[in-house]
Parts: structure tokens; C-alpha cells; sequence
């Protein structure tokens, strides 16, 4: 038996073997990638921020999936809840699926723990599972309140400091819907042409080869992709939030009502492929925290208590201070306080792993997809020298 | 050992045993998919007894007395005798109500899948890209015309709508394998992160 022979007649449990270290190796040692943003993306972060501290204007997320979806569209969601709390936009959830409950919750406590000032009714609004799609989704055109009566805790929609200045699809202008089969089909039939509702979706990566045409005839203003659209719409989340044009004022005001006025955000791919970005993109553990020498003063004014200690730590490095946390021991850890420790560690742009878990994911995905480009094309190798060997016989 | 850990204990262990199908067939894959069956069922009874039925059956009629809902319920329940041989019959009364649905869905149906993809497609050819959208419907559209024969210069058009589709199924198929790994890089994120790295090592 020559060679080709034998790799037509592999044990398939071989290249699982394969496989499955072609994914561990990327996922037990991340280095950083970079995962090029793409228009459906950027498109959906662009409608989302531009709702930003305004209390007349509110997104739907629609859980509309169980756990079996959930390793492609759990981290769209997460990303998304980040974006909306990180830049105060009201968020409405609900789910179709029972299964789907329990995920919801799971996502909104997952990102709590960055945002831990986060209130529910007043920030977020969870519906919880709801039964009847069709009259839900007609119902909301005419009055939100009305057609989901209360919250996944019972208390009255009405009464709820998120509903003031929410009534129907003319505030809550875009709905998204994550599933892994019919996602957005609802939203796109029936309230799309008749309330002029925004739709966008966040579906697996096999359903994106249906959803494209929706995406082309603009009924669709944005569409997440699989693992990858996750990837995307998490590194923009941390771009931007990080990333600050020096000729912008970039400090949130407050008008005479008491309302937060949001700074805009410049957007464009410019600023993605800036070199100064190229750092915030970074997906491995980062410790060091970097500031200007005026966000430096910032900085230790907040804390003039630890200034002395602050100073110890820094180091002048190319005209910028760095400070390394891992230079911070358990004593000094205790003595500055774990306040202080914490803004300076989110300041070394070290993010958590649940809210980078789709870049990681795309380390090892581009790993296998080589990997199975190379079977693909040794495989047709084989099979090509092996029908010519018999058509000489 | 704390709760979350021992919640991933078990979840890694159900991951672990249909895993072990790719080895072969064994009690443990068995097992393990019985149970995912009859949890999920489970799960969605309790769940919609608790809130579908009793916000919208039970308290309505019972502790708000709105009696009319009686009758949409008494509709609802006709579905449950699919399962009589002898009043089975009766079921096909709520599936007649429920195509009132049906009945909207057509024409808004029609409008969203239809008729905007063809107003999308009749757009001023200013870009390469729209001149390929253009060709390759056409193409395709013609591909599926079977009342004239595919030869000569006709067939080599619509041999490019093949063409087409090849290119289509070959990116679903792409895309069909990042989805597949993906649920396999969910799945040893899990394994790795959740339970070794944070269970065992921090």
C-alpha cells in the first residue's frame, strides 16, 4: 500500500486527534490577531453608539436560541450588553424560547461585573420569555408597555424608570435577533414594513449564507457572523472605548433636566488601522499601564493618600509614565486599596477573558481552518494520483 | 468544593461522554444524550406551566376573572386531542384559527422576501459588483428554466448560473465549517478555561 492508499484509508479518529490539538495548542497559548472589522459590523456598532445617552431611544436584543448556539452567539451578546452599558444606551431583552431565559440572565450578570453600577428597570429591562411572537411583535409597534404588560420579575413596565420616553418602535428603533435558524425573520416581515423598525442579527456561521440577501436589500442594517462577527464587534467595543482623539473633549455633561449628554465618537477605519490602536487590539494579559504626564497628575490627584506609593511604582519610559502591575505585591495591593488597584489594572487594557473569549476562539479557528484546507487539498491529491495509477492498470 | 465548580464538574463530564463518540459507540454517549433529552423537555414543561399557564391562564381567568379567555383556552386545549383517535378531529379547529396567521403572513411575506429582493436587484448597474449581482441572477434564474434545452450559446449563459451556485455552496460550506469549529472551540474553552485553568490552577 503506497502512501496515498493509506491516506485515503486514515482512521478518521486520527484526525480528530488532529483537530483537536490544532484547537487546544491556539487556545492554551493566545497570541494576538487581529480580526479585520467588516461593514455588516461596523454598521451595527455605528446604530448602537449612536443611540449613546439618549433617553428617547432604546435597543431590543432577542435571545431567540438555547445552550447549543450559545459558543458563537453568547459572545455577540455580551459584547453588545458592554457596548450599551459602557455607553449608557437602554437595553431591552426577551426571548421566544424558554430555553433562552436562563441565557439572558447569564449575560446581563456576566457583563455586571464590569459594570456593576448597572440597575435593572432603570439601565436594562429584561421581558424574560415570552409566548405568542407574532402578536408580541405587532403589539410593540402600538405600545410596548401595553403588549409586555411586565418584566421577567413581574413588576409593571409602566412604572419602570427605563420606560420614560419609550413607547413603541418610534424610540425603540432596533431590534436584534441572535439565533441559529430563522433569526430576524419576524422582525423583517412584519415589523419592518409596517413600523419602519431598524433590524439587525447576530446568527451562526451557517445561517449567514441565507441572511446575506436581507443584509444586500437593506432590510437588515447590520448582521454578526459566527464566532467571527463576535470577534469583530468585541474588538470594537475595546477599541473605542479605549481609543481618545487628543483634539476631541471627550467628558460627559450634564444639561439643566439632570440628563447625561454622551461625548460622540469618532468612527472610520482609519483609526482602526492607526499604530496607536495597534495596542488596544492586544488580546494576551497586558500589565502595564501607560499615561501622558497630565493623565498621570489626573490620575494620582484621585488618590493623594497613595501618591507617594504611585511614584515609587512609575517608570519614565519614552517621555510616558508606566506603571507595571505586576510589580504590585499582596501588601501593597492591600495598602492602596482594591478600588485604586482595579482602575489601574483596567487601565493596562488587560481584558477580562469572558469579554475577549471570541478572539481567542479565532486564534484556534484560524489554526483549524488551514489545517483543513491542508486535509482538503492532500485528501484530492490522494484521490487524483490514486484514479490516474488505476486508469494506467 | 464550591458550587460552580462542581456545576462544571458535571457539565465537563456530560461534554467529556459524547465526546467519547468520536472513539465509538458506548453507555456512557448514551447516556448522556438521553439525559440532554429529557432535561430539555423537563425544563421547557416547568417553564412554561410557570410562565405561560399561570400568568395567562391561571390568574387571568381564576384571579382576575376575565372569563372570555376561556374560550381562546378551551381552543387551545382542542390541540391535546390529536392524541384520541375517535375526537382527534377536533384539533383541526385551532389549526383553522391559526391560519388566520398564515393568512397575514403572505402578503407581508411576499413583500419582505420578494418583491424588495427584486426592487434590490433592479438597480442602476454603476459598480462591478452590481453587474454581478445582475449576471448571476439572471443566470441562475435562467438555470432553472427547463423548457428550453441547455446547448449552444444559451447553455454557456446559463452554465455561468451554475458557476454561480458552485461558488455559493462552496462559501456555505466554508461557513458551515467555521460553525462547526466554533462549537468545538466553545466546548474546549470551556473544558480548558472554566474548569482546569479557574477550577483547579487559580
Amino acid at each position: 500500500m503506497n502512501i496515498f492508499e493509506r491516506m485515503q484509508k486514515l482512521d478518521r479518529r486520527y484526525i480528530y486527534i488532529v483537530v483537536a490539538l490544532a484547537i487546544i495548542i491556539p487556545l492554551m497559548i493566545p497570541y494576538n490577531s487581529d480580526n479585520v472589522t467588516t461593514p455588516p459590523t461596523e454598521n451595527l456598532y455605528q446604530m448602537i453608539d449612536s443611540f449613546a445617552g439618549r433617553s428617547d431611544r432604546a435597543i431590543l436584543m432577542s435571545f431567540y436560541h438555547d445552550a447549543a448556539t450559545m459558543p458563537e452567539l453568547f459572545p455577540m451578546e455580551v459584547a453588545i450588553l458592554r457596548h450599551c452599558f459602557e455607553r449608557n444606551v437602554k437595553v431591552f431583552t426577551l426571548t421566544w424560547f424558554p430555553a433562552g431565559a436562563p441565557i439572558i440572565d447569564y449575560a446581563i450578570n456576566s457583563v455586571k461585573e464590569e459594570f456593576p453600577d448597572i440597575q435593572s428597570g432603570v439601565d436594562y429591562c429584561n421581558f424574560g420569555y415570552k409566548p405568542q411572537a407574532f402578536a408580541m411583535v405587532l403589539g410593540m409597534g402600538d405600545n410596548i408597555a401595553n403588549t409586555m404588560n411586565t418584566d421577567a420579575e413581574g413588576r409593571k413596565l409602566e412604572n419602570l424608570p427605563i420606560m420614560r420616553g419609550i413607547n413603541n418602535y418610534s424610540e425603540m428603533n432596533l431590534a436584534v435577533e441572535f439565533s441559529g435558524s430563522s433569526a430576524g425573520g419576524m422582525w423583517i416581515v412584519y415589523a419592518r414594513p409596517k413600523y419602519g423598525l431598524n433590524v439587525a442579527v447576530g446568527v451562526t456561521a451557517v445561517m449567514a449564507a441565507d441572511m446575506y440577501p436581507y443584509l444586500q436589500s437593506g432590510q437588515l442594517i447590520g448582521m454578526l457572523t459566527g464566532l467571527k462577527g463576535a470577534a469583530e464587534y468585541e474588538k470594537l467595543v475595546d477599541v473605542f472605548a479605549a481609543y481618545r482623539d487628543p483634539k476631541r473633549d471627550y467628558s460627559i455633561k450634564i444639561d439643566e433636566d439632570g440628563n447625561k449628554i454622551m461625548p460622540g465618537r469618532p468612527f472610520g477605519r482609519e483609526i482602526l488601522e492607526d499604530e496607536s490602536v495597534k495596542k488596544l487590539i492586544r488580546i494576551t494579559t497586558q500589565t502595564k499601564a501607560e499615561f501622558t504626564m497630565d493623565e498621570y497628575l489626573a490620575f494620582s490627584a484621585k488618590y493623594p493618600e497613595n501618591r507617594a506609593l504611585l511614584n515609587n511604582l512609575k517608570q519614565d519610559v519614552g517621555g510616558q509614565v508606566v506603571i507595571d502591575v505586576t510589580q504590585i505585591s499582596p501588601e501593597l495591593r492591600t495598602q492602596m486599596g482594591e478600588t485604586m488597584y482595579r482602575e489601574l489594572n483596567r487601565l493596562t487594557r488587560n481584558t477580562l477573558y469572558k469579554f475577549k473569549v471570541a478572539r481567542i476562539g479565532m486564534n484556534a479557528q484560524s489554526v483549524a481552518h488551514i489545517m483543513i484546507i491542508v486535509f482538503i487539498i492532500l485528501g484530492n491529491i490522494g484521490y487524483f494520483i490514486q484514479k490516474m495509477r488505476q486508469a494506467k492498470n | 468544593m464550591s458550587f460552580e465548580l462542581f456545576s462544571n464538574l458535571v457539565g465537563a463530564f456530560f461534554t467529556l461522554c459524547i465526546f467519547s463518540f468520536l472513539y465509538k459507540d458506548n453507555p456512557f454517549y448514551q447516556a448522556a444524550e438521553q439525559m440532554l433529552v429529557g432535561i430539555s423537555l423537563g425544563y421547557g414543561l416547568v417553564y412554561t406551566y410557570n410562565r405561560v399557564f399561570v400568568p395567562y391562564v391561571w390568574q387571568t381567568i381564576i384571579i382576575k376573572h376575565q372569563f372570555v379567555l376561556i374560550i381562546p383556552a378551551i381552543m387551545g386545549m382542542l390541540y391535546l386531542l390529536r392524541f384520541s383517535r375517535k375526537l382527534g378531529w377536533l384539533s383541526r379547529y385551532p389549526i383553522a384559527f391559526s391560519m388566520m396567521g398564515v393568512g397575514m403572513g403572505v402578503p407581508m411575506g411576499i413583500h419582505a422576501s420578494i418583491l424588495v429582493q427584486m426592487r434590490q436587484a433592479m438597480v442602476p448597474i454603476e459598480t462591478v459588483n452590481l453587474f454581478l449581482i445582475f449576471v448571476g441572477t439572471i443566470a441562475v434564474l435562467l438555470y432553472f428554466f427547463f423548457s428550453k434545452a441547455h446547448t449552444g450559446i444559451y447553455g454557456k449563459f446559463v452554465g455561468i448560473g451554475k458557476w454561480y451556485m458552485m461558488i455559493g455552496f462552496g462559501a456555505s460550506f466554508g461557513l458551515t465549517v467555521m460553525a462547526r469549529i466554533s462549537l468545538l472551540i466553545g466546548r474546549i474553552q470551556f473544558l480548558v478555561n472554566d474548569v482546569v485553568i479557574n477550577g483547579f490552577l487559580k
